[in-house]
């Protein structure tokens, strides 16, 4: 059976990578060292394959259809798909066992996720993937959450499926040693007039909910309250998904940086997978 | 005509513009959309403010923006207009 030998969360601001150095010096060699430190932790545990929860942006669904969780289950996926991301087009090695795995298993537990045999990836997870495996050949199992159109996901549902997803990766019997991520917010308005400012107290309340273990108030928290901390702070969801996986480990915050040339709550953590 | 047509629009637009792994969304002809003459011109004159004040989605209302050459700055000096003020305030504000 596979084990979790590594999970964290971080934040996704396309900026990370298309105006990285517009990032104040100390604020960048902080969030950049928390995922450099992760990336030589995966290599430590010699990870097979990573599980990578983002967030759509309208990069594969449209309103016809909005798949509330979709599992990529393909033999590859495709990425970045912004012309202007300087991250190299490639298709990603999938991972299709464990992804229709994990299909199957949230199926018997309740959920119904989406699939699909072919995701366009955009800096949602191309950004955090690429921090971690440069050469992009490590196999990606992505799974996007509708973390954008109403109605959403509440985010219990999303911490309860991720508890599921956990349980599935602890069972799937092809792979060893597997790392599960979470991509997006923290606070962030985007096509709003609030566009560039951050909500850091926000941040830092939800950093220490984490730490703490104690999530209730944030899972119980309506969305319309959640969006106080900006339209963007919705893609939370990915991380209390990965808080859900690993329960009931808490999380250790690596970084927090409130990065405003790139208009986000920049984070990373870094979950106990015992 | 509805607001689901300008929303596919913008879309297509965007679309057109991305990297993806076929080309098969390149094409895009405004001319396809049923839209009010007022979603047109907005649509046309990469007006962002009459997007927003229509109701296009502010997820699209970005990629729209950045995919027409405007900066977060520059949105949001487009935008302040219809206010950043807040008077609710959320659980973890003391």
């Amino acid at each position: 059976m596979a084990e979790i030998v590594l999970a964290y969360a971080a934040s996704h601001a396309p900026m990370m990578a298309a105006a990285r150095d517009s990032a104040p010096e100390e604020q960048r060699k902080n969030f950049f060292g928390a995922l450099e430190w992760l990336r030589d932790e995966a290599r430590e545990r010699d990870v097979q394959a990573v599980v990578i929860l983002s967030n759509e942006h309208f990069t594969n669904f449209f309103l016809e259809n909005f798949p509330q969780i979709c599992i990529g289950v393909g033999e590859r996926n495709w990425g970045p798909t912004e012309a202007w991301l300087p991250i190299a087009k490639a298709w990603i090695p999938g991972q299709p066992g464990l992804a229709n795995h994990i299909a199957r298993y949230t199926l018997d537990s309740g959920f119904d996720p989406a699939f699909s045999h072919l995701l366009e990836l955009d800096h949602g997870v191309m950004t955090v993937y690429h921090e971690l495996n440069p050469e992009m050949d490590l196999p990606l199992v992505p799974i996007v959450q509708n973390c954008a159109v109403y109605p959403l996901v509440p985010l219990r549902r999303s911490y309860e499926f991720g508890k599921a997803l956990g349980e599935a990766v602890r069972t799937f019997d092809g792979l060893d040693r597997i790392a599960v991520v979470g991509a997006g917010g923290l606070s962030h308005w985007i096509g709003h007039p609030r566009v560039g400012d951050i909500e850091e107290s926000f941040d830092r309340w939800f950093l220490e909910q984490l730490e703490e273990g104690s999530l209730d108030q944030v899972l119980d928290m309506p969305d319309a309250e959640l969006e106080l901390a900006g339209n963007g702070a919705h893609e939370i969801r990915s991380w209390l998904a990965i808080a859900g996986a690993v329960a009931p480990g808490t999380a250790r915050t690596l970084a927090y940086e409130p990065i405003y040339p790139w208009i986000t709550g920049m984070a990373v953590s870094h979950f106990e997978t015992s | 005509m509805s607001l689901y047509q300008l929303h596919r629009c913008v879309w297509d637009s965007v679309r057109a513009a991305s990297v993806s792994s076929s080309n098969a969304g390149s094409h895009f002809d405004v001319g396809r959309y049923d839209l009010t003459d007022e979603e047109r011109k907005a649509f046309e004159d990469k007006d962002v403010a009459a997007l927003y004040r229509i109701g296009l989605h502010p997820v699209l209302l970005n990629g729209f923006a950045r995919a027409s050459g405007f900066t977060r700055d520059d949105y949001r000096r487009v935008l302040e207009v219809f206010g950043t003020g807040e008077e609710r305030t959320g659980r973890w504000q003391k």
